[in-house]
């Protein structure tokens, strides 16, 4: 599986208005300029500022261009001041092009800054949070918005709570293995087009497109609505992406796991997934195969690993030169069934 | 590999009807075809990926061909786009 360049999409900025539109009812956010002020402005950077050096006129590591955070500090520090010297530091502070301010714990800002903020065109926003969670919602917020997006061809499935990724070739059945899923009571997070976007560090949250939503095409019968024929039950969102699996015709000359210790990996935006290559062949159910792909990989994840627990046995067995080719049960007394 | 930018010429842009055309002609040929626009990648043998593209008139998409039969299939593509679908 390859992931090119031409795959990922990022967003260079995103506007004050978008910002307020998204963020007004997850945070209560409340406008605090008329509806009108500094909604063009345009947000560049995912991180945040709390202005409080540059109010007490240090300027020269001024980092403007983010969102000012204005917490309980910075506005008692303008309350205290004399009006005068208020007006002239904040005059100072929003010769700066500030995309927006927030201020936080409810507090009312002083009526300067919502003068001056009116008249250079900047949005003043105010949340009851207090700084410390504020300035987490809307970093969040933000990494979010600006994180890499990769598109990735293939169907996302959620399989016992365990995000899979079927991959290949156009027309090799990855929509038929997901329907199928389905069809056993998993749910459908995208088909075709899934968006990948990084959470974190190593987490990689994988979603379908506003458009398609959980529709699906299969090849004879043509598009479907998932939800609409399997009901609620059948689709989710959003999905943690945890095992890729990439489908491929049988091919004698390519080596294929059999222990299952040797596990691979993809990597994804520097996050490493694991990584199955599953051959078909008739007479292969491969959605018997994923929902046990999926179980290993519960075990696994609870601490049980098959392969390694039979290779103990093994080098146990070698180690102390125990008798070979035992039966399970030593003496079978009865059968009594 | 053989890539190509195009452009959308028809005015209902490319719309299912195209998109489903697209996707029957792309299918007939062994090798790969993907298209590209804003950082999207799209498989164009899949018709909802297609669909996904919603481009309209005017915008550009790339166009990537990769396998053996790649020249047959940028040629009979290429030349679709470029009639604007048979809608001009």
């Amino acid at each position: 599986m390859k992931i090119d360049k031409k795959s990922i999409a990022q967003k260079e900025s995103i506007s004050v208005e978008f910002f307020y539109n998204n963020t007004k009812k997850l945070f209560n956010m409340k406008l605090l300029t008329p509806p009108e002020i500094g909604m063009t402005k345009q947000i560049r950077e995912p991180n945040l500022h709390r202005p409080g050096l540059a109010l007490a006129g240090f300027v020269d590591l001024f980092t403007y261009n983010r969102v000012q955070l204005i917490g309980n500090t910075e506005n008692r520090y303008c309350n205290k001041l004399s009006e005068e010297k208020r007006f002239s530091t904040l005059q100072k502070l929003l010769t700066f092009d500030i995309p927006c301010f927030v201020i936080t714990n409810g507090n009312q800002p002083c009526q300067e800054l919502i003068d001056l903020a009116i008249e250079r065109d900047i949005a003043v926003f105010q949340m009851s949070s207090n700084s410390t969670k504020s300035a987490y919602f809307i970093s969040d917020f933000l990494e979010d918005q600006f994180s890499k997006r990769i598109t990735i061809h293939g169907s996302f499935v959620d399989v016992y709570g365990v995000g899979i990724l079927i991959v290949g070739k156009s027309g090799i059945g990855k929509s038929e293995v997901a329907l199928d899923l389905v069809e056993r009571g998993h749910r459908l997070v995208a088909d075709d087009i899934v968006i990948f976007t990084k959470k974190g560090e190593n987490i990689l949250i994988g979603a379908g497109t506003d458009l398609i939503k959980h529709s699906m095409e299969i090849r004879g019968i043509g598009i479907l609505d998932v939800e609409r024929m399997f009901g609620v039950r059948s689709i989710r969102f959003q999905k943690r992406l945890e095992v890729v699996i990439e489908l491929e015709v049988w091919d004698e000359k390519e080596v294929y796991t059999r222990t299952g210790l040797d596990k691979m990996e993809v990597i994804i935006d520097d996050v490493k997934i694991l990584y199955v290559k599953l051959p078909i062949f008739p007479g292969k159910n491969i959605t018997v195969i994923a929902e046990t792909i999926a179980m290993n990989y519960l075990l696994k994840h609870y601490g049980f690993d098959a392969a390694e627990e039979l290779q103990n046995r093994l080098h146990n067995k070698i180690r102390d030169k125990q008798q070979k080719g035992e039966r399970i049960v030593n003496y079978f007394e009865h059968d009594f069934e | 590999m053989i890539e190509r930018e195009v452009k959308i010429l028809n005015n209902a842009g490319l719309h299912t009807r195209p998109a489903a055309t697209l996707v029957k002609l792309a299918s007939k040929y062994k090798c790969d075809f993907y298209m590209y626009t804003d950082g999207m990648k799209i498989n164009g043998k899949s018709i909802i990926g297609v669909m996904t593209l919603a481009a309209e008139k005017g915008s550009t998409i790339i166009l990537e061909f990769e396998g053996n039969d790649e020249k047959e299939a940028a040629e009979e593509i290429i030349g679709y786009f470029e009639r604007g679908f048979d809608e001009l």
